[in-house]
């Protein structure tokens, strides 16, 4: 008696045929909405993860303390315009290492498929046509940046939690996909990030501005 | 007809309706070429005899993005290392592994290995190309698509075949 009155209760002044031409209209109209969607994550913005300690004490303040990983927002609009030293971006990351190493960290990296279109987000330390003076993993006291490129650096001070220019020299600009311009989560140090109070301790000699040509 | 009439009744009259529904087509078009397939026009001399310094249209598969499934010969798409929001159509002639010539034929011989997730790219006319013996080998992650056949001038339209591959 109770499974026949459950079963009118879903059947209630529908019969089959209407619940499906009801769902068909609700996933019609919700997939041609992925489209842009897509557009918009990859020209507009999208809310990032951020994985690791690298990025220490700046984001990921307590990736020590707890499991919790902050959320960023990422510009996505003009990616490789208007760059400067001490802005945060995001870029496709390409597993290499210039010297040969044999810590297990990077033996990791290496035998994961580079195809995996992994994103990481460093900081930009210095831009096309500046020198850096380098540290330990790099193979050469100093670096030139060419042109079209980045050297970016995580903040964390410990060389062995993160992975950058250190270890895989400088990075094309055209790998770059997005900057990070605000911390949406933990809420106590939600807002914009101020990239450009940022103090570097790499020695950069900056280039000098050039004209633009006529 | 009677669908026509629908479609009428939807859209004309409803601005933000319309406006809204040429949004999710130009995105979804913008997916198509940026996913599946795209043409697009070469420009300069670098890859002659192969595509004309201009006016030529390639049909671009855009699969093979991030260097999937690509091998030596095949021709590729990619954005340039050394230019912000330039594109590029080289030949590939080293993966990752592989030891190539760094400079061209005839001026040293030295050999460079290819660093893992790049490629070694060159131009099919040498004395007029920008490659990897000048900037060095190219990251996967900036390729963007394979050319596959080439479409325009009509005439001269034909597929693109890799001569590269060992025979049988």
């Amino acid at each position: 008696m109770a499974t026949r009155r459950i079963a009118s209760l879903f059947g209630r002044s529908s019969n089959s045929r209407h619940f499906l031409y009801g769902s068909r209209y609700v996933l019609i109209s919700f997939v041609t909405w992925i489209p842009a969607i897509i557009f918009f994550n990859e020209h507009v913005g999208e809310v990032g993860i951020i994985n690791g300690p690298s990025m220490y004490p700046y984001l990921n303040t307590s990736y020590n303390e707890s499991i919790a990983k902050d959320l960023c927002w990422i510009n996505k609009y003009n990616p490789t315009g208007n760059l400067q030293r001490g802005m945060i971006v995001a870029f496709r990351f390409v597993p290499i290492s210039l010297s040969p190493c044999s810590t297990a960290h990077s033996f990791s990296l290496r035998n994961r498929s580079p195809e995996s279109g992994r994103v990481a987000i460093k900081r930009i330390i210095a831009l096309e046509g500046d020198e850096v003076q380098t540290r330990a993993p790099y193979p050469f006291p100093r670096a030139a940046v060419p042109p079209g490129h980045v050297w970016v650096e995580g903040d964390n001070r410990d060389r062995h939690k993160t992975l950058d220019s250190m270890r895989y020299g400088p990075i094309s600009m055209n790998l770059i996909t997005g900057k990070v311009t605000h911390v949406l989560w933990p809420w106590k140090s939600a807002g914009p990030i101020p990239w450009w109070q940022f103090k570097g301790r790499t020695k950069v000699f900056k280039a000098r501005k050039e004209e633009p040509l006529e | 007809m009677s669908k026509f009439k629908r479609l009428q009744g939807k859209y004309l009259g409803h601005p933000l309706r319309l406006l809204i529904a040429t949004a999710k087509g130009v995105a979804a078009a913008h997916l198509f070429s940026e996913y599946a397939y795209s043409v697009s026009g070469t420009w300069g001399a670098s890859m002659m005899p192969t595509f004309e310094a201009i006016h030529d249209q390639v049909l671009i598969s855009r699969f093979y993005r991030g260097g999937k499934g690509i091998v030596v010969g095949d021709i590729v798409t990619f954005d340039s290392v050394v230019e912000p929001g330039a594109r590029v159509i080289k030949r590939v002639l080293g993966l990752e592994g592989d030891y190539v010539l760094r400079d061209t034929p005839g001026d040293s011989s030295t050999m460079v290995q290819v660093p893992q997730g790049h490629v070694w790219v060159i131009g099919d006319n040498l004395p007029y190309s920008r490659d990897s013996r000048h900037f060095g080998p190219v990251p996967k992650a900036l390729i963007k698509g394979k050319v596959i056949a080439k479409v325009l001038p009509f005439k001269e339209r034909k597929w693109i075949v890799n001569g590269l591959q060992p025979a049988g």
